[in-house]
């Protein structure tokens, strides 16, 4: 062997050692994690529980799936749907002014962190939590949930508003300004134009994941299919179970699809 | 008819040198007319109202500041369903990042080429992906029984499902040429596959799912209401019995704790770019 | 001299006819290493891409195939692994016929054979020696290529096939961090861990500048003379296969239009293959 060649050998960076340190430390959390986790096994009536869950969807309570009245599945996935609809809107609204306080080159640096700490608490609280806050403003039923998703969505639509606006383009706003525009001439054709499509974007994204939480605030009494989901399940009727989450399964597909339709056109122009 | 014909259709813009242009239908009245028949009818079936909220907003800030100063003495009492909480979104995460490989190796069009496996493998994890994580909690709650067991299953039902799509889709992008490059010396499909594009695959993966992690530490601490372990299931207690301030105190620890692994992960994945 | 692959009594058979026949061959030793008879490739939509090909390719032989884009240069070179099928007719590699190779013989023939790719195909997030180390993959337990486990042999193997083409100082460096010219050196270096006897090369500098091609093709040519390695590269530089091959063939349309020494190849040949007079630009490759 060359010396060289015996040379370069010796100097191989020793990577194995991270490796192995790597694995280990992966292994140990498993197994700190699952010491505490009791596993009951699964309850007797468990496998017989999933059994009637499965059985419910292939057979569903077609009474309830096709009942149109106000305790139907068809008018329930509606209310679900305007719950996901205002929460996302007035979400969207009230989370523009929190983006451009996080914004490092719109506003001084002090504000822009006390304002992303403030976001990251108002996202890191439960959203049941902000459930039962709200039933007590507004009773139970929808009009809590739909506060609720309104304030559950701030964490995630600014953090995207906040990337938007970091993108902006400098160059076109001082364009404007070399033509002579107004602040509010620059902020409506300089800043706005780059901005409003990726805001209804993300409008559009964030409302399909409040179609799901809203479907679950149900749980809470705050309106929706959830609290007739956990009703049928608690008293073992799987049929209905069955119908509702067939019902939410469409529900979910459709939106799904049509959203990614539409966020495909505004991203093509 | 022609009356809102005429309204919709723009004129016809003539130029000075004779050219005409016949400017497009704008859409945006349309849209916005749309948007706000939409609000309005979702406005009544929801009983949304601003008079209610004038009224009875101040309860909302009544528990707010019930919260502040929070109850130091409760820390103690939270630790224990904190790192439950922790330890649930820990290893559901794990569980679901390793096994989302195997499904995502097989919904991948460019490594699984028979068609109808593919179709069913993309249908179930599109599947887990639209179910919402508190429903697939609930479902585990009655077939694994309450507690924390049952809200690890959850979150790696919903971790494996968001991680394989983040898989199959890299897959799908990845450069070939080192895969052919590594079959035209003589390796096997399996081995080309471990060795030219799981290398360019691991960043990228390890960063999802350390992300994943992130996010599931959130969703952990919710999943307690249904009763699968967690902090969640205090939570909901405490605010029954309106005890506001060892509420402020939870959720200021969680905070803490959410911050503190947020900082930890953007600073690791910063690493394996 | 070199073992050659699955050696059987046809072979030496062959051995002996050429040695007898081809005196002025002598110095390639005359065993016919490939051999293409009537060969012909239709794709599936109808389109023939080799129309009756029938050449002899010797051992120690460095040849250059040229031709238009899309005349069948790549297809032709291809085939030579069994990276792609022949519709008809028989290809010998070595005496063995090339069609029947399946599954392990196949991989066991394809170690002894090295490609070069036009685009280098390395793993560029992982250092240069990693990308060597790859030539060893089929011979690796699967468990160990997932954790990138190769035997110190191995490692020196590599380092050796570095330094025979100048990069040995680059072992530890991220292959993306390198030049175009200084990759497809790695990509040659991985070839050269696999012992081979016959390399492939794709328009190996086609995305290379012209003064790095020539380093490249220095490298080909050393290569071929001192390890008496036999090399076939398809090439658009007509310039740099003049320069550098012993052989030429011109491929047009899926046929072979010329076969002879470099030397011979002139204006109204090139005119043959390429369909029409080339510029001075165009022979230099631009």
């Amino acid at each position: 062997m060359k010396v060289e060649v015996k040379k370069q050998l010796e100097k191989e960076p020793k990577l194995w050692i991270v490796k192995l340190l790597s694995t280990l430390f992966v292994l140990s959390l498993i197994i700190w994690t699952s010491n505490s986790l009791e596993y009951h096994g699964i309850q007797e009536s468990g496998v017989s529980i999933a059994k009637n869950i499965l059985v419910g969807i292939v057979s569903p309570s077609t009474d309830l799936l096709i009942n149109f009245k106000i305790n139907g599945v068809p008018y329930l996935l509606l209310q679900t749907i305007a719950i996901a609809i205002l929460g996302t809107i007035i979400g969207s609204i009230i989370s523009v002014p929190f983006a451009f306080m996080c914004s490092a080159n719109v506003v001084p640096k002090w504000i822009s962190t006390l304002g992303t700490i403030i976001v990251a608490a108002i996202r890191t609280i439960p959203s049941f939590v902000y459930g039962l806050m709200f039933i007590r403003v507004t009773g139970p039923g929808a009009f809590a949930g739909v506060l609720t998703i309104g304030v559950v969505s701030i964490g995630m639509i600014t953090k995207l508003y906040i990337e938007a606006i970091e993108d902006l383009d400098k160059n076109i706003i001082e364009s404007l300004d070399v033509a002579g525009c107004t602040l509010v001439q620059k902020v409506r054709y300089g800043i706005l134009p780059q901005l409003s499509t990726n805001f209804v974007s993300t409008a559009i994204y964030r409302f399909e994941i409040n179609l799901k939480d809203a479907t679950v605030l149900g749980l809470v009494g705050a309106g929706g299919i959830g609290a007739p989901l956990i009703f049928a399940m608690n008293s073992y009727r799987w049929k209905e179970v069955g119908a509702i989450l067939i019902g939410l399964i469409i529900l979910v597909i459709v939106v799904e699809y049509c959203s990614t339709r539409i966020r495909a056109k505004l991203a093509r122009g | 008819m022609d009356t809102l014909k005429n309204l919709i259709i723009p004129k016809k813009i003539i130029l000075n040198n004779g050219k005409e242009i016949q400017p497009p239908i704008p859409k945006l009245p349309f849209i916005l007319v749309g948007l706000i028949v939409i609000v309005i009818a979702s406005a009544e079936l929801t009983d949304f109202s601003f008079e209610k909220i004038i009224k009875n907003g101040h309860q909302f800030t009544a528990i707010l500041s019930a919260m502040i100063p929070p109850n130091w003495g409760y820390a103690k009492e939270v630790i224990k369903p904190l790192k439950e909480t922790i330890q649930m979104s820990l290893l559901g995460s794990i569980v679901g990042s390793i096994l989302a490989v195997p499904f995502a190796i097989l919904a991948s069009v460019n490594i699984n080429h028979n068609k109808p496996l593919l179709l069913i493998i993309r249908f179930l994890l599109s599947l887990v992906r639209t179910l919402p994580t508190l429903i697939i909690a609930l479902i585990a709650t009655f077939i694994f029984d309450l507690g924390p067991f049952a809200g690890t299953i959850a979150i790696a039902i919903f971790t494996l499902g968001i991680v394989a799509k983040m898989i199959y889709e890299k897959i799908e992008t990845v450069d070939m040429g080192p895969f052919e490059a590594l079959e035209a010396l003589g390796a096997t499909k399996l081995k080309a596959f471990l060795s030219a594009i799981i290398p360019q695959i691991l960043p990228s993966y390890l960063s999802n799912c350390l992300y994943c992690f992130e996010v599931n530490v959130r969703y952990a601490a919710i999943l307690g209401y249904v009763g699968a372990g967690g902090i969640g299931l205090i939570l909901n207690e405490k605010i029954g019995w309106r005890e506001y301030d060892k509420v402020g105190m939870m959720l200021f620890m969680l905070f803490v704790t959410v911050v503190i692994i947020e900082y930890l992960s953007k600073y690791i994945r910063g690493k394996l770019r | 001299m070199r073992q050659p692959l699955g050696s059987n009594s046809i072979v030496i058979k062959n051995n002996l006819i050429n040695i007898k026949v081809s005196i002025s061959d002598f110095r390639h030793g005359g065993i016919i290493l490939i051999k293409f008879e009537n060969v012909d490739k239709v794709y599936p939509n109808g389109f023939k891409g080799l129309k009756n090909v029938s050449l002899e390719i010797k051992q120690g032989e460095f040849v250059a195939i040229i031709g238009l884009s899309g005349a069948g240069k790549s297809t032709l070179l291809r085939t030579i692994n069994k990276m792609h099928d022949i519709s008809n007719g028989t290809l010998t590699v070595n005496g063995q016929d090339v069609t029947k190779l399946r599954g392990k013989e196949l991989r066991t023939f394809r170690r002894k054979i090295g490609m070069i790719f036009q685009s280098f195909n390395l793993i560029t997030r992982i250092s240069v020696i990693k990308n060597v180390l790859t030539s060893r993959v089929p011979e690796l337990p699967s468990w160990k290529c997932i954790l990138g486990l190769f035997s110190k042999e191995d490692k020196i193997a590599a380092l050796e096939a570095l330094d025979k083409v100048g990069i040995l100082d680059k072992a530890y460096i991220r292959a993306d961090q390198l030049s175009g010219g200084q990759q497809q050196r790695v990509a040659l270096a991985r070839t050269l861990a696999q012992n081979p006897e016959i390399i492939l090369a794709d328009e190996p500098v086609a995305a290379l500048d012209p003064v790095t091609a020539k380093e490249v093709m220095n490298d080909f040519r050393r290569i071929n003379k001192e390890m008496n390695i036999s090399i076939i590269i398809n090439i658009h530089h007509v310039d740099l296969a003049l320069d550098y091959a012993d052989r030429v063939i011109g491929i047009k349309a899926g046929e072979i239009i010329y076969d002879g020494p470099a030397s011979d190849v002139d204006k109204e040949t090139l005119t043959k293959i390429y369909g029409r007079d080339l510029t001075s630009e165009e022979v230099a490759g631009n």
